[in-house]
């Protein structure tokens, strides 16, 4: 296929200067904006369709920032509606591939802008968008049988749809809060680190997401999907041997042999006897405080040290390579949102030291749980004897033995 | 099989010298080994990356029986045949390569030991704690203060005797050990750039443990010829630090210009970010010429062995610091300061002055008096014009000229008035001065070049040593996951076919998001072009080892920084043991380190020792067209040749048929050319389908860029599965590898060549 | 066995086994017509240089056309032909086309078998001069010829240092005819 611009990789994280754009879209000077990608069934999809709604980049005053909503809707046999969001994030992907086009965020918060420069390449209409959106969503997923892009750029018909995109987020976002270990019969795991730590396997579960944050539960079921000999795939979870620990028959099956036999049993939901490996990916590492008896837990961007005095790339060498490390698990970041948050150890509750960044930014579940105000981070202090004293002093539960172990 | 050996006095003495007993890693199977130990992983390496022999000279004229013709298959009267004479050269050059920076390591080390005594512990910041991964991998020894390299570098000038031994007169008959040798001489010109860097980072306290390095100025504007000028030759720092500390000490630092021209201008400006730099090695000889300098030091390496008569050429005083280069001057060491002032000031005689101290204040009070006396303006057009009026368009200039181009025709346009052209030659000059040298007309061809040379500025990152561990960390996710789709180090001299080159290819890839590092010529030439915001790649990309990066590690022997990365890679991310397990090291680095090197203007014996030093290491280098002229290259013949690997998962030998990397040293004739080849090999065999579709994206999108379209000859080598095909092209290669009946195979986790060739290493020991 | 300087210095022979020189048109097209497989490999010279405003790259093309000959386009060349409409035979670089030349067993860019006489045209003339080393060393089952203005002593058949263009122009161009003519 034939476009004006360039495509590819290497134009994702150009970003574009206020002089340099030729229009906008969305971002936080326009009210009505959104992008929803929609599973329909076959009679209703004219497939590689463009539709604009509106009026086209060509006929918009040049430097102006107006509303947009992007429509995708696909159809396929063997296509999902849990798909729909793994589908709708790759708009993100594409736009950003195109030289001159740039998109931030997602669903109602989108944001674009077109340079100068491509306009006067002549990607001067949202057709040829809507063509290299309609490219790329078929050659990466053959699954898409049939798929058309409709941009409204109508203010008034973006507001009536609006309400109904909203209460799809939500649904989605109720799903994936409730959705747990139970409800599900397929686990996920990953092996893609294998190159760097050839022992290492992510278990990946509704409750527990990859130690590199980049999938959940939900990414690794379209992935496996779309790429079926791929490094993620689905295995059944088998018996629940342990619902507090989280151990599975299945993914101990996995992990024995994903780890070339180094070890055959993994709790998903506790730092301590067979916790979950890591190979050197992951952003944050949970550790254990002897001095206190609770667990911590240390970023990779965080350029500080712990209470014990020992920064990240210290604590990252010992977690890494595929070994199990009693009370020091790499994990993602969202693991803190997760229901079963290390639960057979305490979870939340058991927290007494995170950086403030991470505090600040999971501060609604810290909340939640009672102990926001009962953690310390740099800034409280800066040894374990003053940790020790901090936590006296607010009374954190743990320390006051006022949590209790569920089961 | 093997035999339970007792421990002889060699293996206890060396046991001894890297401090056996300190347990920081179990000791490896070769600690500071000689010539036979790491043969039998160079023999691996040769059987799929054959020596390419392009003979510079048809004869052999070593020994007083020659000379002795080579061609169809004769031998010499020793038996040689044309294979294994080139063979000998190349080991040659690599032995020269390696005394080079041995015998700077040896110096510096002599110097600060000197200075701060033995026991300074030697640090290199708080992000680096594996301070000297060349050393230890190679040699097993963890040093820790200054007195500890001495061990190392004395195990470096033992190898080199043996070395050398062996390109006597009727020696070794074989090529490939000849290269064997010439890879086991450039493995340890690597350890002899760590010593000397990190004596020098840990003795003079430059940067280290930093990214952001000052910005130095770069150029001819950037030097400041109204006040007295000392120009550095050469890359032994200390001189050039010695000569800042006095000007310093006696608050003329202000009142002095320092510039430098080559490696030495890089070390100074790691010492002080005033210092300026004038240019690579290519414009060295202007720059004298333009009598700019009013006093030349000299260290070592790479300097105009004429550089006295071209500084009384152009009423310039000169002061050789090192007894490398000694030109035939009388050895004013132990003489009076006045006295040498005097001799220098009013009869205008140049010397030696092997002390730093000595040198410096000399330096310091001749520049300050001489200045005054000379005229030092650039030529205007008008007088370039007239000047260029004498051509007569013989072209004898261009026969001569080692870039191939015709400087003739530039000075004919400036006769007319024209300086167009000659302001595009000025990017292509290498700086020689043969074309002078050679005209009928004894036209001032330099002199007029003076109108075309650029009196811009450039910024330059000063160079910042090693890379941190800590980067290293952050990068392992994003090379694994392929959002880095490799790293490019751009090293070498300053003998390209055009100057912009390799600023031109690193904008172009930090684009692309790969991580660039840089150091010496390259460095600097890197820096030489602005973009349209007026900036150059180190303004414009960030100076931290990561995606788009472009760092600047420092001079030549901070190379050493470079080949320390892929170990460090080794270690940090995969927890390889370094301890002397070089084998090993090498082996994962070539199986799975995406790194290519490219010396676009390799020129010196070093650039070659470094080169081949970086092969041995399993890093792939790609040279420019003038390097055909170093006799020998290291090609695979892609398909034909053996690309099994043992997968240590499975333990079995799985046939790949994935020539990844190609080729071990290459040379490309065009700038475009190499863009096209340098994401190809990138390319490794445990690449996650992410990583390779990245790969794969670059290597397309350059193809179609510069060859016109369509896809390369050679991708459906490269596509295991559908997986690794780059979304954007997805559809047009599925289409081609339909025709061509492509079919998909099984991607290999973990590659080793451990397992395929004899060897004591244990397959065990890739997997930690 | 003239013992001719070539036009760059740095080409000089240092040895006694020279190229022969030939400055008559026929003879050059009468070697090619003989020859059994030829191959013409071009370099990115010809995308620059030009005679009478007519680049080189033309002419090679020309006479690839009129004695049939297979190309191997070195360098980013393929790009100028893929605008000339004309697909290349390989897309080897200049070092990669004789590494496979020398291999007696190579079976050619056409899988037709080796080839007997390698023509050079267009490469940079030390990369050019270093290239023809390694066929005049190791590859004794082949002949090298060169068309470039250039002596180049490596060559079995080389043409002389030009001194005018109009000369090399009318060698081309007689060339050209000759091979036409023998078609």
């Amino acid at each position: 296929m034939e476009f004006h611009i360039d495509l590819g990789p290497q134009y994702e994280g150009e970003s574009i200067r206020k002089e340099d754009f030729y229009v906008e879209f969305g971002g936080s000077a326009v009210k009505y904006k959104f992008e929803r990608a929609t599973l329909k069934s076959p009679e209703e999809v004219e497939h590689e369709k463009v539709e604009i709604i509106g009026s086209d980049i060509k006929d918009l005053e040049e430097g102006g920032s107006y509303p947009l909503a992007i429509l995708i809707d696909v159809a396929g046999e063997e296509l999902e509606p849990d798909m729909e969001p793994v589908i709708e994030r790759r708009i993100h992907m594409y736009s950003n591939y195109v030289e001159g086009l740039w998109h931030m965020a997602q669903r109602n918060d989108i944001w674009l802008r077109l340079s100068k420069n491509s306009f006067k390449k002549g990607l001067n209409s949202l057709r040829e968008v809507g063509e290299i959106y309609n490219f790329l969503f078929t050659s990466e997923i053959p699954q898409i049988e049939k798929i058309q892009t409709t941009f409204i750029t109508d203010e008034k018909r973006i507001e009536e749809l609006l309400p109904s995109a909203l209460e799809v987020y939500e649904a989605r976002d109720a799903r994936a809060r409730e959705l747990k270990d139970e409800d599900v019969d397929e686990f996920y795991y990953c092996v893609l680190c294998q190159s760097f730590a050839p022992t290492h396997c992510c278990i990946v579960t509704p409750s527990r997401l990859a130690n590199c944050g980049a999938m959940n539960w939900f990414d690794c079921k379209a992935a496996y999907k779309l790429d079926p000999e791929g490094p993620i795939a689905g295995f059944p979870k088998g018996e629940c041997l342990d619902p507090l620990k989280g151990e599975f028959s299945g993914a101990n099956k996995i992990v024995a042999e994903k780890s070339l036999g180094n070890y055959d049993r993994v709790y998903l939901h506790s730092a301590f006897e067979h916790p979950h490996t890591s190979c050197g990916c992951f952003q944050a590492i949970c550790f254990y405080i002897p001095e206190v008896d609770a667990f911590g837990i240390i970023h990779r961007d965080y350029g500080g040290v712990t209470p014990a005095g020992l920064k990240f790339s210290t604590m990252a060498g010992d977690t890494s390579g595929g070994k199990q490390v009693e009370g020091s698990c790499g994990m993602a970041l969202e693991l803190l949102r997760s229901a079963k948050f290390f639960q057979a150890d305490g979870g939340r509750k058991r927290l007494v030291w995170l950086p403030k960044e991470i505090k600040e930014r999971y501060k609604e579940f810290l909340e939640a749980d009672g102990v926001y105000d009962k953690i310390a981070t740099e800034e409280d202090v800066s040894n374990t004897d003053e940790l020790v004293e901090f936590l006296e002093k607010v009374g954190h539960p743990w320390i006051k033995g006022e949590v209790e172990l569920p089961g | 099989m093997a035999e339970v050996k007792a421990i002889t006095r060699k293996e206890e003495e060396v046991r001894q010298l890297i401090k056996a007993e300190i347990p920081w890693e179990p000791v490896g199977p070769t600690p500071m080994p000689e010539i036979p130990d790491l043969r039998s992983w160079d023999m691996r390496l040769l059987k799929t990356y054959k020596p390419w022999y392009a003979p510079f000279c048809d004869l052999c004229c070593l020994c007083t029986y020659g000379k002795c013709d080579l061609t169809e298959n004769r031998r010499g009267a020793c038996g040689l045949d044309i294979a294994t004479q080139q063979a000998r050269i190349i080991l040659l050059a690599c032995l020269m390569g390696c005394s080079a920076h041995a015998g700077h390591a040896g110096h510096i080390l002599e110097f600060l030991i000197e200075r701060h005594g033995p026991d300074k512990k030697i640090d290199m910041g708080t992000f680096i704690e594996l301070e000297a991964p060349n050393i230890r991998t190679v040699t097993g020894l963890k040093p820790e203060t200054l007195g500890d390299l001495k061990a190392v570098i004395e195990y470096v000038y033992k190898e080199i005797t043996h070395l050398l031994d062996s390109t006597h007169m009727g020696q070794e008959g074989s090529y490939l050990d000849y290269e064997s040798k010439a890879l086991h001489a450039s493995m340890l010109d690597h350890v002899g750039m760590e010593v000397a860097d990190i004596a020098q980072i840990v003795g003079f306290n430059y940067p280290t443990s930093v990214a952001e390095t000052p910005m130095i100025e770069m150029g001819w504007g950037a030097v400041d010829k109204s006040k007295p000028v000392i120009l550095l030759v050469g890359h032994n720092p200390a001189t050039s630090c010695t000569l800042i500390d006095y000007l310093r000490d006696n608050d003329l630092y202000d009142k002095v210009e320092v510039c430098g021209i080559c490696c030495t201008a890089l070390e100074t400006t790691r010492y002080s970010d005033r210092a300026k730099i004038v240019g690579p090695l290519s414009r060295q000889l202007f720059f004298v010429r333009t009598g700019i300098a009013d006093v030349i030091l000299t260290d070592e390496q790479c300097i105009r062995t004429d550089i006295p008569i071209e500084a009384s050429k152009a009423g310039s005083a000169l002061i050789a610091t090192l007894d490398k280069a000694m030109y035939g001057l009388e050895d004013a060491t132990d003489w009076d300061t006045e006295e040498i002032v005097k001799q220098m000031v009013e009869d205008k005689k140049h010397f030696a002055i092997l002390d730093p101290e000595k040198a410096a204040e000399v330096a310091a009070k001749v520049a300050i008096k001489i200045a005054p006396q000379k005229r030092k303006e650039w030529i205007t057009e008008e007088e370039a014009t007239e000047l260029a009026k004498k051509c007569t368009n013989c072209d004898m200039c261009e026969r001569v000229c080692p870039n191939l181009f015709s400087i003739g025709d530039g000075i004919t346009e400036v006769a007319k008035g024209n300086f167009d052209l000659i302001k595009e030659q000025f990017n292509l000059c290498i700086g020689c001065g043969k074309c002078e040298e050679e005209c009928p007309k004894q036209v001032p061809i330099f002199k007029i070049m003076q109108v075309a040379a650029s009196k811009e500025t450039w910024k330059i990152r000063a160079g910042r040593g090693p890379i941190m561990d800590t980067e290293i960390r952050n990068v392992g996710a994003p090379l694994t996951l392929g959002t880095i789709p490799g790293v490019i180090a751009f090293v070498g001299c300053s003998n390209y076919p055009d100057i912009e080159d390799v600023a031109d290819m690193v904008d172009e890839f930090a684009r692309r998001k790969y991580i660039i590092v840089l150091s010496g010529c390259a460095a600097m030439v890197a820096g030489m072009k602005k973009d349209a915001d007026g900036k150059t790649v180190y303004e414009k990309y960030s100076p931290d080892f990561d995606a788009g990066g472009v760092v600047n590690v420092g001079s030549c022997v901070a190379n050493s920084h470079i080949s320390g990365a892929g170990i460090k890679i080794a270690n940090i991310f995969a927890s390889l043991p370094l301890r002397a397990n070089y084998e090993v090291i090498a082996d994962y680095i070539l199986n799975r380190v995406g790194a290519c090197g490219v010396a676009w203007g390799a020129m010196s014996q070093k650039a070659a020792s470094i080169g081949t030093g970086c092969n041995r290491l399993g890093i792939p280098v790609i040279l420019g067209p003038h390097s055909s002229k170093y006799r020998r290259l290291y090609l695979s013949r892609k398909e034909e040749d053996d690309w099994r690997v043992m997968d240590a998962r499975k333990r079995e030998i799985v046939d790949t048929g994935e020539p990844s990397p190609e080729h071990l040293a290459y040379v490309c004739e065009t700038k475009e050319k190499a863009m096209v080849t340098i994401p190809k090999l990138c390319i490794r065999k445990n690449d996650t389908p992410q990583g390779r579709s990245i790969k794969l994206n670059h290597y397309i999108s350059l193809y179609k860029k510069y060859m016109g379209g369509g896809l390369p000859e050679d991708l459906h080598l490269f596509v295991r599965r559908s997986a690794d095909i780059p979304l954007v092209y997805k559809k047009e290669v599925m289409a081609h590898l339909k025709e061509i009946d492509w079919q998909p195979k099984e991607p290999v986790g973990l590659p080793t060549l451990i397992g395929t060739y004899p060897t004591k290493v244990p397959i065990d020991a890739v997997i930690h | 066995m003239s013992a001719l300087i070539p036009f760059h210095r740095v080409n000089v022979l240092t040895g006694i086994k020279s190229a022969r020189l030939i400055e008559d048109a026929s003879e050059y097209a009468d070697l090619i017509q003989k020859a059994k497989r030829p191959l013409l490999v071009l370099g990115p010279r010809l995308l620059e240089w030009a005679l009478d405003g007519k680049l080189l790259i033309e002419y090679a093309l020309e006479i690839a056309k009129a004695a049939n000959i297979p190309i191997c386009a070195t360098a980013h060349v393929k790009g100028k032909l893929t605008e000339l409409g004309v697909k290349p035979d390989s897309v080897y670089d200049a070092v990669e086309i004789v590494n496979a030349l020398k291999d007696p067993d190579w079976k050619g860019v056409k899988r037709a078998g080796n080839h007997d006489l390698v023509i050079f045209f267009g490469i940079r003339s030390d990369l050019g001069e270093q290239s023809l080393s390694v066929l005049k060393h190791f590859a004794p089952h082949l002949k090298t010829m060169t068309l470039c203005k250039f002596y180049y002593p490596h060559a079995n058949y080389s043409l002389p240092n030009f001194r005018k263009d109009e000369q090399w122009k009318a060698f081309l161009e007689n060339l050209i005819d000759n091979l036409k003519k023998g078609e």
